[in-house]
């Protein structure tokens, strides 16, 4: 191999040394998550690939008995939800994310290491209840999409469907954490130098999927609440009976669900464009063009969600519509197939493990995306929607794109990871038995749906002609299946017994490779200078047209001095371990339990045990309300406070949040086939909360400007006043909940009662987090805790509290004031 | 270069087409009763054209792909430790501006068609002197209601070359409705009536089946579709109208069967004209004149009949006909029964 540059040879210990158990239970390192994501995706993996084989065992021949057909819906159903929210999520953002992000962008961690930890142990207890099924009630059983109405309790009785929405629920909590980490730690944390047009394609595709992460799960979230309320508190949100339309649910989770293939596939494009540059030693073709169709591509996938619903029945203007943006996305795709192909070009090629996963995925991608612009064409869609084409169309976008680019992910970062190197002997075995196995599987689904065969059908007739192709099917899981063994003995081999790995074994381009194998808990001892895209080549070799360049030309090693010496470490200070994140997601879990097996102590200890963890973790800030706890990075990249970056994100995740509580309001106030309508609404009551709470937020301005000032007497009487605002408006808002009920308008009344309780209470539970949260500072405030220094977290509080209220402006003009105008 | 006239790339796309028409009617005509690629309707040959044409914007797309894929790994580029690679551009405007613009005449090219096609295919009302059938989709079984009062369970049947108005209710989930040879799905949603028009263009026996799952025995909810010729549509229709062809003689084993029948729980659920008035189950009344039983899994033979009667989950998991536990020759005699009803 050419070009090895030896590095940092001073030994320095990896991340994974020491701790033991304990320290990785408590860790809050992003690479210790990142493996702890890494072991629990690989176990979840060997659950829906075994899924999936035995729904290929059960294909194989016409009316055939190896499985029943309850347990037939189960296996799809677990499979598509396993391989999505269990595995093909986590492998990219929690381990490939959580890893490569601090060291891609040179920092020394995530920008809430914490709350990374939290999304993992979240995520792990959003598996182990997703999965619970097997255990009591049945595994969950309607398809990953689980349409409602098929899903409300009338239709699908027992636990088997409670277990997949509170499995979903916390799922995307964690997901939506992890977003926000993710989009904050990018924004903020940035080497110096670093600017966003340097950073590596990898980073810009978790940047733009972070973005898209907060603006999308909302609305699966809403969507599962919905449901969650249908089950448990017998609402109607989708039952046609009370006027409502079990469409609601596909808007909603398809206004999730496309945005969620791109949360899938643009982290799988920003691998492919670290990979192909690397092993083609040559920079990324068209790198302004790749990041700007990244973002292009995340802002199309959210307005053509409905073409998973042509069928529905939407008219043809919606189908048009929905037609033309799906078409669209094909073009910034399209650069991007274009400009991989265009960095091969001319290149000087290391055919690694890595770089043939990187140019499968090309092509196999390429057929996904190609038979995508049929589904486009609406007319075309509903003869393949909901056939064995679509399972097809999907599988070579999420494995013939996605999973090829995991493995290729895994064969190019592992050495970086575990500091040993996979094996390339049995990597190209993997490859090839990959590549025959994937196409001999779902190249001749295309053909099933052409003639014909519905997905999602546990046994076929005789007389259809599907069988020999489902034969070859089956064979081909077969095939995939030993090569997934191979990956897996390959991962444990390396583990045991693999080559030591150097630091920089590909002659890599980022800045992950200037780092040890493994890195060390630090990442770097010294924060790296930036000087221009592909940053570590540029320390390697100097700017295009210097001495190094010809020699890296020539595939000699580079002459230019490398940085081997590290400064002292001991100045690093890495936030300290904690076991809360663990201990609040046991309390999560415990609520979920408790909730679907009915036993309420459960959830009232759950609710005990996340209590207390949140209280455990503030007092576990030793500087309550400093700057920032990393010294190195204040202020950030952008200067602005990492949590301000924080407190925004979320606030844009909320914003969809209550957007589509909204919508779903403006929908069904006036479907209701019973009870009382808007006419119930007490409006000179509720504008006298809404002027108080709007006179709270005023009260917010002068309490930070107090502070920001020194002046704590004024600080603590407009904090006081602003906590107490909050509470005259809810009990404001208590006091019309209860006249309601008086009144006879009950949850679950009508459709009219239950969008606004919803609507409403879910506001009112914000103002109470709130209030809550100012009754902190100002217990704060009064024993001196407080202070100019720390006006931060006044800021941060205040952000919240005037978007809690702006909300509310929105809720009392749209639910309360249109219900004054006539015809409105 | 050899300078061609446009006549002779019409002619090549034509022939292009045609052949991929060729290929793809060559392997999926015959013993494939639910292709979507034998096209027996307006509707279905429209979307079949469409889709030709995309399928060879389509292969012309992979064609490059491949073409640029393969020219430059294997071509323009060399291996490491070989020589110095060949170019180093980074890139290139014009080369950028081209794989922007390329696909995106290609999706105007394919967008035109969609449209029109959307639009036509969905008229805002019916069709003059169209036949208007009710469908309601059932976990797991069809009912087709005719306007006339003729009523028909899992096996449709409709006139050929008249104008068909399917109105789809469904009183539980959502189904889909598919026959593919006569045109795409459409979804079957509780509390909305949604409509799939168009006109079978040949005779003959066409399965469908539900394209949306909708529970335990979602794959077990098919059906048939006959397109009659008119006269023969005509004389069917006459017959679903009258009750049961004939009462069967005295002593035979079907009148004991109508006895047994009578007596049995079959009642609360299925009607058989002037003799019960369930509702839940299919309609009874015409029984033996179907060619399938249990929504399209079983071919009605008495065999199968008896075997359906005794264990109605073996055959479709779910479903809500109980089993009736009848002694051999009472049920012997309700299946004569059943099958004499023309």
């Amino acid at each position: 191999m050419a070009a090895q540059p030896k590095l940092l040879p001073v030994h320095q210990p990896s991340y994974l040394e020491g701790g033991g158990i304990v320290g990785w239970l408590t860790t809050i390192d992003h690479k210790r998550v990142a493996m702890m994501y890494l072991a629990s995706a690989l176990f979840f993996m060997a659950f829906g690939g075994l899924e999936a084989m035995a729904i290929r065992v059960q294909l194989w021949t016409p009316d055939n008995h190896a499985l029943s057909a309850a347990t037939y819906n189960a296996f799809f159903t677990m499979h598509g939800t396993t391989m999505i929210f269990l595995v093909v999520m986590p492998l990219l953002l929690g381990f490939f994310g959580n890893f490569m992000i601090p060291l891609q962008i040179g920092a020394r961690d995530v920008a809430f290491p914490r709350l990374n930890a939290l999304s993992f142990w979240l995520a792990l207890v959003a598996g182990i209840l997703l999965h619970l099924g097997w255990i009591r009630g049945g595994l969950p059983d309607a398809g990953w999409f689980g349409y409602a109405n098929l899903t409300e309790r009338y239709f699908t009785p027992g636990l088997a469907i409670d277990w997949w929405v509170v499995g979903l629920l916390v799922s995307g909590t964690s997901t939506v954490l992890t977003g926000l980490n993710f989009l904050t730690t990018i924004i903020t944390m940035r080497a110096p130098g670093m600017t966003y047009m340097r950073m590596p394609m990898f980073m810009w595709s978790m940047l733009v999927t972070s973005i898209l992460i907060l603006i999308a799960f909302p609305a699966l979230t809403i969507g599962l609440i919905f449901l969650l309320f249908d089950r448990f508190f017998d609402t109607h949100f989708y039952i046609a009976s009370a006027g409502a339309t079990p469409i609601l649910w596909q808007h909603l989770f398809w206004l999730f669900g496309h945005p969620e293939v791109y949360i899938m596939a643009l982290p799988a494009f920003g691998i492919i464009s670290e990979v192909v540059p690397t092993f083609s030693r040559k920079p990324l073709f068209g790198y302004p063009m790749m990041a700007y169709s990244i973002c292009l591509i995340a802002f199309l996938s959210y307005g053509v969600w409905g073409h998973h619903m042509f069928a529905t029945g939407m008219g043809p203007v919606a189908d048009s519509a929905f037609a033309i943006t799906s078409m669209l996305i094909a073009i910034p795709t399209g650069v991007k197939v274009f400009s991989w192909i265009a960095t091969v070009w001319g290149g000087s090629l290391r055919m690694t493990t890595a770089f043939y996963f990187a140019l499968g995925m090309i092509l196999e991608f390429t057929i996904g995306g190609l038979s995508g612009i049929m589904h486009a064409s609406a007319p075309i869609d509903l003869q393949q929607t909901d056939s064995y084409f679509v399972v097809a169309h999907f599988h070579y976008v999420l494995f013939g794109g996605v999973m090829f680019a995991i493995l290729s992910a895994f064969y190019y970062w592992w050495p970086k990871i575990s500091g040993r190197m996979l094996g390339e002997r049995i990597g190209k075995w993997h490859f090839w038995l990959t590549v025959v196995g994937f196409n001999l599987t779902f190249f001749p689904m295309h053909f099933l749906g052409m003639w014909g065969m519905p997905r999602r059908t546990y046994t076929y007739g005789a007389d259809m002609g599907w069988t020999h192709l489902n034969q070859l099917e089956t064979i081909g899981a077969f095939i995939l299946g030993i090569a997934f063994l191979l990956f897996y003995i390959n991962i444990f081999k390396s583990l045991i017994s693999g080559e030591r790995a150097p630091a920089d074994p590909w002659d890599g381009r980022s800045l992950e490779w200037s780092t040890p194998s493994p890195p060390p808990a630090y990442n770097f001892a010294t924060i790296p200078q930036i000087r221009g895209r592909d940053a570590w080549w540029i320390l390697k070799y100097g700017r295009a047209g210097s001495r190094g360049v010809a020699a890296y030309m020539a595939g000699r090693p580079p002459s230019q001095p490398l940085p081997s010496e590290p400064a002292s470490v001991e100045h690093i200070h890495m936030p300290a371990p904690s076991i809360f994140p663990l201990v609040l997601s046991l309390g999560v879990g415990m609520m979920g339990l408790g909730l679907i097996i009915d036993w309420y102590r459960i959830v009232i200890m759950g609710v005990a045990v996340v209590v207390l963890s949140v209280i455990g973790m503030g007092f576990e800030y030793p500087n309550f309300g400093e700057e920032s706890h990393d010294p190195e990075h204040a202020p950030s990249s952008g200067g602005i406070d990492v949590r301000k970056i924080g407190v925004w994100s979320f606030i844009g995740s909320e914003c969809v949040f209550f957007a589509s509580l909204i919508s779903t309001f403006i929908v069904y106030k006036s479907r209701s086939v019973t009870g009382p309508g808007p006419e119930i609404l007490n409006i000179p009551l509720t504008s006298f909360s809404t002027f108080i709470l709007l006179m709270s937020s005023l009260l917010m301005v002068l309490a930070l400007a107090a502070t920001q000032r020194g002046d704590t007497r004024w600080e603590r009487i407009w904090l006081g006043g602003t906590v107490a605002f909050g509470l005259i408006f809810l009990c404001g808002q208590v006091y019309e909940f209860t006249s309601f009920y008086r009144e006879g308008m009950g949850l679950t009344t009508n459709l009219f009662s239950q969008s606004f309780f919803v609507l409403v209470g879910f506001h009112g539970a914000h103002v109470a987090i709130g209030v809550l949260w100012l009754s902190v500072l100002l217990v704060a405030a009064m024993t001196g805790k407080l202070g100019k220094s720390r006006a931060m977290s006044i800021e941060l509080a205040g952000l919240y509290w005037h978007f809690v209220d702006i909300v509310w402006i929105i809720i009392f003009t749209l639910v309360y004031l249109m219900q004054a105008v006539p015809g409105a | 270069m050899i300078r061609r006239s446009p006549n002779t790339y019409s002619i090549i796309a034509v022939a292009m087409r045609v052949a991929i028409a060729l290929a793809i009617a060559g392997c999926s005509e015959t013993g494939r009763p639910m292709t979507t690629l034998a096209p027996k309707s307006d509707l279905a040959q429209w979307i079949q054209s469409l889709y030709i044409d995309v399928t060879v914007l389509d292969a012309i797309m992979f064609a490059i792909v491949v073409a640029a894929f393969i020219l430059a790994v294997f071509v323009f580029s060399s291996r490491v430790g070989e020589a110095a690679p060949a170019s180093t551009a980074s890139s290139d405007l014009g080369l950028e501006i081209a794989w922007t613009l390329g696909p995106a005449l290609v999706l105007l090219m394919i967008s035109v068609p969609t449209i029109r096609t959307i639009f036509r295919s969905q008229p805002a009302v019916a069709p003059k002197d169209a036949l208007i059938i009710k469908v309601f989709a059932h976990q797991w079984w069809w009912e087709f209601d005719y306007p006339d009062g003729a009523k028909a369970s899992n096996e449709l049947h409709i006139p050929v070359n008249r104008p068909i108005r399917l109105l789809l209710e469904s009183p539980d989930v959502i189904h889909s409705f598919w026959v593919p040879q006569l045109g795409g799905k459409r979804d079957v949603v509780p509390g909305q009536i949604n409509e799939l028009t168009f006109v079978a263009t040949v005779p003959g026996t066409y399965p469908g089946q539900c394209a949306e799952f909708c529970g335990l025995s979602h794959a077990n909810m098919r059906f048939r579709t006959f397109v009659d010729s008119q006269d023969e549509f005509a004389k069917w229709d006459k017959a679903q109208l009258a009750g049961p062809v004939a009462t069967p003689a005295s002593d035979s084993l079907a009148s004991d069967g109508a006895k047994v029948f009578a007596d049995s729980p079959c009642t609360t659920c299925h009607m058989i004209q002037g003799i019960s008035k369930g509702y839940i189950g299919p309609d009874l009344t015409h029984f033996g004149s179907r060619t399938t039983l249990a929504a399209g899994v079983l071919q009605n033979t008495p065999e199968n009949v008896a075997k359906w009667i005794e264990d109605p989950q073996n055959v479709k998991p779910g479903a809500n006909m109980p089993p009736l536990l009848l002694p051999g020759p009472q049920l012997n005699a309700l299946v004569a029964y059943l099958e004499s009803l023309k």
